[in-house]
């Protein structure tokens, strides 16, 4: 279910398919939709954030949206990862969603320490693991704070690659494509192709690969 | 790259480790009577150069006398191997246009051990215009050319054009270095740098690149447990201007080192009684990790030195302004 979703997203950011509606995917009577959204986080949007390719479903999307964040709140103890993912799909209802009623929460706060004080190959699956809060306009101060640790994702970038972990690369390509200065001698944009290549049969791989190209231009 | 202090404690205990394991392992690099005809080249020569090459710089570098005094033993002990260069005019007699009585030679000459007939015979083979041909592959050529410049030959090709030719000098994309290149990489910088003692000819655009993508090969090769190439670099680092320090990279790579002081090629130290087996398994990469630890040693010096402080029996030494951060 996850993986067709993701699918569906990366189709419609690839600008195949049909129009993509994400209540036409995920569908609110479905029991598995809030986990299947939840993981998704912002990436169940994503598509709305390009003009022209797809319309909010109104009501139908903010019911699916509203089912997830009250299924899935992190809790007091949830990892940075868990509390931004949700944060995440918190600023993506107010940017893809607008004017519900009631308004959407306040995107509850997420700590950033660990952005500083990883060493680069834990912050490097970190940053992957939240990838989906690559896509503009979200969390403008965390991609601030990753941008100071570019060269260290770029190195995670290249692990990964070479241990065949593709998600983990796109998730990280993705984030390099989003920060200013990714590392000229690291071949983003092929190795955003390569990566598609070898792993592109992933959905999620596929997602943010797609997600690259769209929104940053990377990977060509 | 991981900022850390090194411990030149750990360090030293590396070096003289391994140059004890080295020294119990004489006997296995000793040459055979038919070295020069029917013997495997890759199990007599080889070593011996390999000894030979790591053992003359450790002799020369290491900041501890009885450091040096030891490896410089096993150096003496390779010449004497080749019975004072004598070996070269055989093996350059039997196989004239043939490379590597060359490179080995290099190895002595550079240290100021000759042998006059040996002189003479590489005078004329070398300025062939079949020696200009090019080899198996350019990092091979780069070692070609250090020798001849080590015994003060003419080039026979130009090192800068031919290191842009280089898996080094193209700055291949990180990701899509295997091992093959890994090792090719590494090799690239020895020549390049003549095995670390001519650090300042690395140029700044290069040290940029090794500097970021060396943890993360690093990495994947502690990963892996090939520890002769997590060795190597090792060495590749400490090569670098200002030198990062990656403690936990040590810490692993003096894990996998036995209480013998013999470090396996890949993986858990091999359990076989074969004496020659555990030498083939454990002699280079115990050469490496005694090298490696020695240049990191003498990178640790210059740190706590500073700038100036550089060891002056490297040749050339170092100046601020050939750091790549430099403008």
């Amino acid at each position: 279910m996850i993986a067709d979703a993701a699918t569906g997203v990366a189709l419609a950011l690839r600008g195949e398919g049909d129009p993509y509606a994400l209540s036409g995917i995920l569908r609110q009577e479905d029991a598995l939709t809030p986990a299947a959204v939840r993981v998704l986080g912002a990436d169940a949007l994503a598509p709305y954030a390009v003009e022209h390719r797809a319309v909010a479903v109104g009501a139908d999307d903010e019911a699916v949206v509203r089912q997830a964040l009250a299924a899935y709140p992190p809790g007091a103890d949830a990892s940075a990862v868990s509390a931004w993912t949700y944060r995440g799909l918190v600023e993506a209802a107010h940017a893809f969603l607008p004017g519900g009623a009631p308004p959407w929460p306040p995107p509850p706060e997420a700590g950033t320490g660990w952005v500083e004080s990883d060493p680069w190959p834990k912050l490097a699956h970190r940053a992957s693991q939240l990838a989906a809060l690559a896509l503009p306009p979200l969390a403008p101060g965390l991609a601030e704070q990753l941008a100071g640790r570019t060269d260290d994702l770029a190195r995670g970038f290249v692990r990964a690659v070479r241990r065949r972990d593709w998600l983990q690369a796109a998730g990280l390509g993705r984030w390099l494509a989003r920060l200013p200065e990714a590392p000229q001698t690291l071949g983003l944009d092929s190795g955003l192709a390569f990566v598609r290549q070898m792993g592109g049969t992933d959905p999620r791989v596929a997602l943010h690969v797609a997600a690259a190209r769209r929104f940053h231009g990377r990977g060509w | 790259m991981t900022a850390g202090h090194s411990d030149p404690g750990l360090l030293d205990r590396m070096v003289r480790s391994s140059l004890g394991w080295l020294e119990g392992a004489r006997g296995q690099f000793r040459l055979p009577a038919n070295v020069t005809t029917d013997a495997d080249p890759n199990l007599t020569l080889k070593p011996l150069g390999e000894l030979a090459e790591l053992t003359q710089l450790i002799g020369v570098l290491h900041p501890r006398e009885d450091i040096r005094h030891t490896a410089r033993g096993l150096f003496a002990f390779a010449w004497n191997e080749t019975r004072d260069g004598e070996l070269f005019a055989e093996l350059i007699r039997g196989e004239p246009f043939a490379t590597y009585p060359v490179e080995l030679y290099g190895v002595f000459a550079q240290a100021g051990l000759r042998h006059a007939e040996v002189d003479e015979l590489v005078r004329t083979t070398t300025r062939l215009r079949g020696w200009r041909v090019a080899r198996e592959d350019h990092t091979r050529t780069l070692g070609v050319l250090n020798a001849e410049r080590r015994i003060g030959l003419r080039q026979h090709a130009d090192f800068s054009a031919v290191l842009a030719l280089t898996g080094l000098g193209g700055l291949p994309e990180p990701w899509a270095l295997d091992r093959k290149a890994a090792y090719g990489v590494t090799h690239d910088v020895f020549h390049l740098t003549d095995w670390g003692r001519n650090r300042q000819r690395l140029s700044p655009e290069l040290a940029q690149y090794l500097r970021l993508w060396l943890p993360s090969w690093l990495e994947n090769w502690l990963e892996e447990q090939l520890w002769d190439l997590v060795g190597e670099l090792l060495a590749v680092t400490a090569c670098l201007p200002k030198a990062p320090h990656d403690p936990a990279a040590w810490q692993r790579l003096a894990d996998a080192q036995a209480a013998d002081g013999s470090v396996p090629e890949m993986g858990a130290a091999p359990s076989s009684d074969d004496p020659d087996e555990l030498f083939t398994a454990c002699y280079h990469s115990t050469l490496v990790t005694a090298f490696a630890a020695t240049l990191a040693r003498i990178a640790a010096d210059e740190a706590e030195a500073g700038p100036s402080g550089g060891d002056p029996a490297l040749v050339g030494g170092r100046t601020p302004c050939e750091s790549e951060s430099a403008p």
